[in-house]
């Protein structure tokens, strides 16, 4: 039926196979499109040519391994060269790639570069700017938020320019690499009630709050003696220790205890009392098997940026 | 009821009229369900941490539900009309048609009950915990006995072409669903079992199921409605009977190879996927046929479509094909899928095959199906128009927002700075997501409120059936009592 015009299924000039379901169901027999054919050849002859170039066909335990198609990276100081590969093209990116070789120059220049200098050169901090940010949010965002604000009571913020474990670079470093444990024991068992109330009192009068005097009176010699201990790590200033995470309770600046978000003294006095009988046990995880020295570098510098560092 | 005694005695009926019903029962149920986590996706809140409609339950039950519970009723429907009506013949069986009904609805039932209880396979598509896999086989055979018995005790010399398609999509389902569901149950009491295959053969294992799911049950199995409905409804007979074989034998050898392009850049050995991205490239012309037959069917009765809201249903349903089956190859290359992947071009992707070809076209067969099975016409032409403009505005708004979601998500992961250095962290590309979810869950109400109004038309029908029905039979018992 190749002598079939186009349009036979309107004219009607092509035959019916003669057959008829269900009534009125019938079939033209109209040759296969040209174009249909044609098209579909070419999708056959471009499967093949593909097969021609990558690995393809499985031939026993091995397969076709496609040719002229060959991809040479570096094992050690060796070049290797391989057939088409997923992995072999990964591994070439990675060390031939036009964002990655760029991405490995600035990164060895950070890993080469101290602290100091890294601080007041304007392009190594848009480097690591652009790095640190990504770093963070993938990493970090999670519990200190996405602008590194934390959450009052979980998370510290890390935007203020309060630093529990210190705000230098090398501090922030060693929180990084190694991780942190934050701990006071609970005074449930230690204080008596009234005893509570006293010392709840001397720690918000530490930060400016009108407070009853004669009742911080006996809590300060509690704090700042042997009967509550508390200024071994938070010293007799009040204004906490970096080598034990100690806070600084004078500056008006709450991780844990939510005074600045409770409306009257009486809900402050609560927030304090709780994290006073309960102690704290809180932790950041080391991420040093997680991130490389260098990631860690640049992080370091990022979140010092993010918070005043000192 | 004068007319369904009259067709009892040549087919039956009965099973069809009670599959076509489940089938919009499921398809308002699943696609409400679709919405819902859709607005999950949009607003997390939604799911109020009760674990039950949570995204990881819901999703399972929305996919089984609109494709085994409103595809699949939808198919044994038009399977067991198509197949009794072009062999002139019954089905052998009453009571084993009436169990592939108590079964199928059992199975799609227990299925969304036990994965919003937590059970679940784990497996794309066939979530279905062991014992409720063993029912679908038994019920499965017991279809595919049906459906043999009837061609071959067929009073024509010739199978017509929806048959084959239907024949095709019943056995290979079979072969799949067995074959990707071989597992050893840990206890007799127990729902948990382990898959057969481990690693990475059990990823291609399901998703030569996944695949060929999409291949036979949503494609083939869809071909074979078309085949008989759109022909029937245009009144025309079939462009091209050497078309449909030459592309039904193709679509079959093609699309077993094609599943491995759900699992490019892997751990699936590279041979693997290169067959897989070729075989789904030479698919796409042995798909085109089928719609290229469908359209040049209804090209000689291009002026019914101003007066026959079903034949539109046909001719965007055919439409909506051939283009997802021409974004499928493309996404099946190497490097498109690098983009594509993992992001929500996938999911625009299967929406626009589910929603613009199969439901459109499963719609399109019912409105002509239905009032058939109830010897009446429809009750209203302008509530299908309706249906269909809702649909059709849905499935645009779904597939364009997708569209933005998917590629451009995919485009901001692989965006890099000045210093080679990412530009977006991740939770930066899923933020960028909100507003596509948004105005996909707008696109899907819409969906959901043309079959809304599509299942009030039908129970208007029916109605109206029953009615005429009783009124025919008291005018011929006045007849009788005054002669």
């Amino acid at each position: 039926m190749s002598e079939v015009k186009k349009d036979t299924a309107q004219t009607g000039s092509v035959q019916t196979t003669g057959h008829a379901w269900d009534g009125d169901i019938q079939e033209f027999n109209n040759p296969l499109p040209r174009w249909w054919l044609w098209a579909f050849y070419a999708t056959v002859v471009f499967a093949v040519v593909y097969w021609f170039f990558y690995p393809a066909w499985p031939v026993g335990d091995s397969y076709t391994k496609g040719g002229m198609n060959s991809i040479t990276y570096k094992v050690g100081d060796k070049d290797v060269t391989t057939h088409w590969n997923t992995r072999a093209r990964l591994m070439k990116d990675l060390q031939e790639g036009e964002e990655a070789v760029k991405q490995r120059q600035y990164m060895q220049k950070v890993v080469d570069t101290s602290y100091e200098q890294i601080l007041s050169d304007s392009s190594m901090m848009q480097f690591s700017r652009s790095v640190g940010k990504i770093l963070f949010t993938d990493n970090c965002a999670a519990c200190h938020g996405m602008g590194g604000a934390g959450v009052i009571g979980l998370f510290p913020n890390l935007v203020d320019d309060d630093w529990l474990w210190g705000g230098k670079v090398e501090q922030i470093q060693t929180t990084l690499t190694q991780g942190r444990n934050g701990f006071m024991p609970a005074f449930r068992k230690t204080f008596t009630e009234q005893q509570m109330d006293d010392v709840v009192e001397y720690v918000l009068g530490l930060s400016g709050h009108e407070v009853n005097k004669e009742m911080a009176g006996r809590g300060g010699v509690l704090f700042n003696g042997e009967g509550g201990g508390c200024y071994y790590c938070h010293t007799k200033e009040a204004t906490g220790m970096h080598s034990v995470g100690a806070a600084n309770l004078t500056d008006g600046i709450w991780t844990l205890a939510d005074v600045p978000g409770q409306k009257t003294i009486d809900a402050k006095r609560e927030a304090v009392g709780k994290i006073i009988s309960n102690g704290v046990n809180r932790q950041m995880p080391a991420w040093k098997d997680r991130l490389s020295p260098a990631e860690i570098k640049v992080l370091t510098v990022y979140v010092h940026e993010l918070g005043g560092g000192q | 009821m004068a007319h369904a005694a009259a067709s009892k005695e040549q087919y039956n009926y009965e099973i069809i009229r009670k599959f076509a019903i489940m089938s919009l029962v499921w398809g308002i149920l699943g696609m409400s369900v679709g919405v819902y986590i859709a607005l999950e996706l949009a607003y997390p809140a939604l799911n109020f941490d009760i674990p039950e409609i949570t995204f990881g339950r819901l999703r399972p039950v929305h996919t089984t539900l609109v494709i085994f519970g409103f595809g699949g009723s939808a198919l044994f429907a038009t399977s067991y009309y198509v197949v009794q009506r072009t062999c002139q013949t019954r089905l052998f069986s009453d009571g084993l048609a009436t169990f592939t009904f108590w079964g199928w609805q059992t199975i799609i039932a227990a299925g969304a009950l036990s994965y919003m209880l937590g059970y679940s396979q784990g497996r794309e598509y066939a979530e279905f915990e062991w014992p409720i896999d063993i029912l679908i086989a038994v019920v499965w055979i017991a279809y595919l006995a049906l459906y043999v018995q009837a061609i071959r005790q067929r009073s024509q010399p010739h199978i017509y072409v929806a048959n084959w398609f239907y024949l095709g999509f019943i056995l290979v389902t079979a072969i799949l669903h067995i074959f990707n569901n071989l597992a050893m149950p840990v206890g007799l009491f127990t729902l948990k079992s382990y898959s057969a295959f481990s690693g990475v053969q059990d990823a291609m294992t399901q998703w030569w199921y996944g695949h060929n799911a999409v291949g036979f049950f949503l494609t083939a199995a869809f071909l074979g409605m078309m085949y008989y409905f759109v022909p029937k409804q245009a009144g025309r007979p079939v462009y091209s009977y050497r078309l449909s074989i030459i592309h039904f034998w193709a679509l079959v050898f093609l699309y077993m190879w094609a599943g491995a392009h759900h699992l490019h850049w892997t751990a699936l050995p590279d041979w693997t996927s290169t067959l897989a991205a070729t075989f789904s490239i030479m698919l796409l012309l042995p798909s085109w046929g089928g719609m290229i037959n469908g359209i040049m069917t209804l090209s000689g009765a291009w002026d019914k479509l101003r007066s026959d809201p079903i034949m539109l249903f046909m001719i965007a349903a055919l439409s909506f094909y051939g283009m997802s089956t021409f974004e499928g190859p493309l996404m099946s290359l190497k490097s498109v899928n690098a983009l594509s992947h993992y992001t929500d071009w996938t999911i625009g992707h299967v929406h626009s095959g589910a929603l613009g070809w199969v439901a459109l076209i499963s719609f399109g067969s019912m409105y002509h199906l239905i009032p058939r099975l109830y010897g009446t016409k429809i009750y209203s032409l302008k509530l299908i128009y309706i249906h269909f403009w809702l649909a059709t505005i849905g499935i645009v708004l779904y597939i364009t927002s997708m569209w933005i979601a998917g590629i451009g998500q995919g485009l901001f992961l692989r965006a890099f700075d000045d210093f080679g250095n990412l530009k977006y962290s991740f939770i930066e590309t899923v933020v960028f997501l909100h507003q596509p979810y948004v105005w996909r869950a707008i696109g899907g109400m819409f969906f959901v409120a043309g079959v809304i109004i599509m299942a009030y038309n039908i129970f208007r029908t029916i109605s109206q059936a029953k009615r005429e029905a009783a009124e025919l039979e008291a005018r011929i018992a006045a007849k009788m009592a005054n002669a």
